[in-house]
């Protein structure tokens, strides 16, 4: 697969767009998790699971800056000629 | 009889039938339940990822929240462009079209007095965030008990300064908060009165927000339709207002009304 950051400039505009992501995510999470009508339904996810995806977010966003730092870097084995 | 149980996600219900159930867009297939005058808006999920036991596991697993609760957002989105919805949480199953019916029944009157009152209406969120370094530099340079504070070190011997010096650091904090509380008071105050309803919800940490400002409001406003511009410009005064006071504004909407349909939390 071909790596979609090209340029500099490129990155910087993924990053920007990952930021982007995160932040309206983060809206979404603060509406749809905690709010909306509660109802005791068949199933319902209860509060303390609620927690469970915060805690969830904060592993993807430290997972998220991880992956950043690796696209930064050169693929191992990307320049290698076909054998 | 289907051999693989599926399960009924329900994302809102209405007071209209959908004027479209294309959604294909989204890789959903909508279906309604209707009871006098409700419908709710369902779709078929699979068990290996809304059954109890698969939905708990899946919360630890954030691409798969995100997936989902994107969609479940992007659904309520797109009825609400048409019409008034009553948006549920997200993870609301059910195990069969009978069961969704009962919910309606048992809420009819409650679900049409809600719609009503929401109908016209939209949420807005409110995020401030402020930064406490430009608060410190700012604030402190003016303010008469860190001056006065601020002599005293000056006068006091070594051993006394380091005292006076902690104090010190205890007023700045104290000093930070009643600003704090008094600004957001004030942009919360101000806004609520072109809303029909407000809300203040709790505060995120860094940690989830990842930003380098302390949330220090999180809001909610339930707006009439007719009266969005003059809430615009309340925010608009409020941002000119407190600019140079270190306060971000992070204004979000419309939303599907999340935080004003609480009427109904109960069966």
């Amino acid at each position: 697969m071909d790596n979609p950051i090209k340029t500099t400039q490129d990155k910087k505009s993924y990053l920007d767009l990952r930021k982007k992501e995160r932040v309206t995510l983060l809206e979404i999470l603060d509406r749809a998790l905690t709010k909306g009508v509660v109802i005791s339904g068949d199933i319902v996810i209860s509060v303390a699971d609620v927690d469970l995806v915060y805690l969830g977010l904060r592993v993807l966003l430290s997972s998220v800056e991880t992956m950043e730092h690796l696209r930064g870097a050169p693929m191992p084995g990307a320049t290698e000629e076909p054998t | 009889m289907i051999a693989v149980k599926e399960l009924l996600y329900l994302y809102c219900v209405t007071k209209d039938s959908l004027p479209s159930y294309d959604f294909a867009d989204l890789g959903v297939k909508v279906e309604l339940v209707y009871f006098q005058g409700t419908y709710a808006v369902i779709s078929s999920v699979s068990p290996e990822d809304f059954s109890e036991i698969n939905l708990k596991r899946h919360l630890t697993d954030m691409s798969w929240v995100e997936r989902n609760i994107r969609l479940h957002e992007k659904v309520i989105e797109k009825i609400m462009k048409e019409q008034t919805v009553l948006p549920f949480k997200f993870g609301t199953v059910f195990e069969c079209k009978a069961n969704v019916e009962k919910l309606l029944k048992a809420n009819n009157l409650e679900f049409k007095t809600v719609l009503d009152f929401l109908e016209g209406k939209e949420e807005r969120g409110l995020k401030i965030y402020c930064s406490s370094e430009y608060f410190k530099d700012t604030l402190c340079s003016k303010n008469e008990r860190i001056i006065a504070q601020d002599k005293e070190i000056l006068a006091a011997g070594p051993g006394k300064a380091f005292f006076l010096k902690k104090k010190k650091e205890e007023i700045v904090k104290d000093i930070i908060n009643e600003k704090i509380s008094e600004y957001t008071k004030d942009c919360f105050e101000r806004l609520k009165i072109v809303a029909v309803n407000a809300k203040i919800n709790n505060i995120l940490p860094k940690e989830v927000t990842e930003k380098k400002e302390d949330m220090v409001l999180n809001a909610a406003f339930l707006i009439s339709s007719k009266r969005i511009k003059e809430f615009e410009n309340v925010i608009s005064c409020l941002k000119a207002k407190y600019a140079d006071k270190g306060l971000i504004f992070d204004c979000t909407g419309p939303w599907p009304p999340y935080n004003f349909c609480k009427q109904v939390s109960q069966i």
